[in-house]
């Protein structure tokens, strides 16, 4: 989102400021200004006002916290950690600073249906100790993804984030959700759809029939033609 | 015989002993309890911390140049270039725009800068630089292939 994009999202608020403003003045223009100039001159201040407010709300616009959406469906984590970080850290933004908490707040869905590489799922070990004597657990991926869909994604964010204090408030911003229900009081907030890495493809078993049969096709075998 | 020489060799330990302490205890005021106002403890923090500001300067440079070129590579990929991108095309342009200045484009100026980028990329398109990012050539800049 550029920065000029970025000061739009309140457009409709100043214009809704404008309209409210306008509709406060005019009985009193009609009353006190009879004469058309004096109109025409309130009118063009009114213009000025409203050139003022879309400046003033862009600057505004360039320090929000942006909410972004992101489908993790057939994405892999780890390399979306990689990308999701510069939204969660603001260094997407040339306004960046490390002292300056410009980070915007990612919202994944569909946490649920990732895609680990290779046999990643049957070797991929998260460990966990308890501190006691024999409290260390050896989990293995699915398992710690049949237990809660959103863990493998959360721990990959962790992972790719700097490791320094900042990092448990950047998580802050990160909320995952294993499917696409979002609740409401975040979804009036998103604003913006964070690309994914990879399209995901239709499977060949979700084409429907009907455009597979009108698919061109060279040669038709015989109906009592058995396929080995 | 009169010896002289041992004594001639012992430092002259300049005009007055309060004076030379009290350029010591001004650097040493901004540190915590003895190092602030016991002098042999004071001068060993000064002289660490005047190491260290000396290693710092260099490092200041370091720092900022780091930053500037992670928010023109945030900066340029808002226009869908890259950090490298941009500064090999404007040299081949002889844009002699330096990070800082770049910086202050990209922050202040986002149209202006929007303007260096369709440069930098009409350039690198002309010039076939290899990249793996898909960019076209921005219809704001006519070259007519006549930049070199």
């Amino acid at each position: 989102m550029s920065l000029a994009r970025r000061g739009q999202v309140c457009v409709s608020l100043i214009l809704r400021i404008i309209i409210l403003q306008s509709l406060h003045l005019l009985p009193i223009i009609c009353r006190y200004l009879s004469q058309t100039w004096l109109i025409i001159f309130a009118v063009s201040k009114l213009l000025i006002n409203l050139q003022l407010f879309l400046t003033y709300f862009q600057h505004w616009g360039t320090f929000a916290r942006i909410w972004h959406v992101y489908d993790a469906k057939w994405q892999d984590p780890y390399k979306s950690a990689e990308m999701l970080k510069h939204y969660l850290l603001g260094t997407n933004k040339p306004i960046y600073h490390p002292l300056n908490n410009c980070g915007d707040h990612v919202v994944v869905i569909n946490s649920k249906e990732i895609a680990l590489r290779g046999d990643e799922w049957q070797k991929r070990v998260y460990f966990h100790h308890t501190t006691y004597h024999g409290g260390a657990t050896w989990t293995l991926a699915w398992e710690l993804h049949s237990k809660d869909p959103t863990l493998i994604v959360e721990k990959a964010v962790y992972r790719a984030l700097p490791k320094n204090l900042q990092r448990r408030h950047n998580m802050q911003r990160l909320h995952i959700f294993p499917d696409e229900k979002i609740p409401e009081d975040m979804l009036k907030n998103i604003s913006n759809q964070i690309k994914q890495l990879r399209d995901v493809p239709v499977r060949l078993n979700h084409i429907p029939k009907t455009e597979i049969d009108s698919f061109p096709q060279l040669l038709r075998y015989p109906k009592n033609h058995i396929l080995k | 015989m009169v010896f002289l020489s041992l004594s001639l060799l012992t430092r002259a330990r300049g005009p007055d002993e309060f004076w030379r302490k009290r350029k010591i205890f001004k650097l040493a005021a901004h540190f915590f309890a003895r190092r602030r106002n016991c002098y042999s403890v004071a001068i060993r923090g000064v002289h660490r911390a005047l190491t260290y500001s000396t290693i710092g300067r260099k490092l200041k440079k370091k720092d900022m140049k780091e930053l500037q070129e992670q928010r023109l590579e945030a900066a340029t990929s808002e226009h869908g270039l890259n950090f490298w991108i941009l500064m090999e095309g404007l040299t081949r342009c002889n844009i002699l725009l330096n990070r800082k200045s770049l910086t202050d484009l990209a922050i202040w100026e986002p149209r202006s800068f929007k303007a260096i980028t369709d440069i930098a990329c009409a350039r690198a398109k002309q010039d076939h630089l290899k990249t793996k990012l898909n960019i076209q050539v921005p219809k704001s800049v006519i070259s007519r292939g006549l930049i070199k």
